[in-house]
């Protein structure tokens, strides 16, 4: 947790004080994801970004579920359903952003 | 159940001051974050699955409720970054771990939080109240 933690810092804080402070949620649309992830670099920091961040939040999560939930059917239980939902919103995102922006 | 019975009944009485503090803070700002986080993989993936979603989207964002959950939530990223590298800090050294070190930390802690907060909570709000409600 703690080195996906470390990593996700400047990762996490750079990516906010790039689109919520400096750009600001007026200046986002489709136009402008399209121009950052016309440069592979973009596309590559927001890869490691969702990979890192959801991975370390869904562990978060499965800690917390694992500090109400005791017996180890019930457990596995948990853990399988979170792998199942960090596995399909990864997949989605990843694929987005190897897909990139498609006009409407 | 009844570690979440345990845990409501109890932590209201449970004395732990800061490091109750820190640990609950902390829980609460990387859950928060997580359900934002899930959200906007989902609604950022729009842009291939369903582009015309996604300006359905931004412009739910644009709202003022939005943009003020989203001032908020920068300050709980903030503090559970800073929390958590207290956290691993002491972890690896930890004969520095003391009580009295800790309360330090934490206000420490709380202190970055606030300090790297205001700057971007200026500029967020700034621009909500120049956008919103001047029209700019």
């Amino acid at each position: 947790m703690r080195y996906s933690a470390v990593l996700l810092i400047p990762l996490v804080w750079i990516h906010i004080a790039l689109q919520d402070v400096i750009t600001g949620v007026h200046g986002i649309d489709l136009d402008y994801v399209a121009l950052r992830w016309a440069t592979l670099g973009w596309r590559v920091y927001d890869v490691a970004l969702l990979a890192f961040a959801f991975a370390h939040g869904v562990n978060g999560l499965r800690n917390v579920l694992h500090d109400y939930v005791h017996s180890p059917s019930r457990q596995r239980l948990v853990d399988v359903v979170l792998l199942f939902g960090w596995a399909s919103v990864t997949a989605i995102g990843a694929a987005a952003i190897v897909g990139g922006v498609r006009m409407p | 159940m009844s570690a979440l019975k345990a845990t409501l009944e109890g932590g209201l009485r449970y004395r732990g001051r800061q490091g109750q503090i820190a640990f609950i803070l902390h829980r609460i700002s990387g859950l928060g974050t997580l359900l934002f986080l899930a959200i906007h993989i989902l609604d950022t993936a729009t842009v291939y699955f369903i582009p015309r979603l996604y300006e359905h989207a931004i412009a739910l964002y644009r709202s003022t409720p939005f943009m003020l959950g989203e001032i908020f939530l920068v300050f709980f990223v903030l503090y559970h970054g800073t929390n958590g590298l207290r956290i691993a800090l002491f972890d690896l050294l930890p004969r520095l771990w003391t009580e009295e070190r800790q309360r330090r930390a934490f206000a420490w802690v709380l202190g970055i939080s606030l300090l790297l907060w205001l700057p971007a909570a200026y500029w967020m709000g700034r621009n909500l109240i120049l956008v919103n409600f001047l029209g700019y």
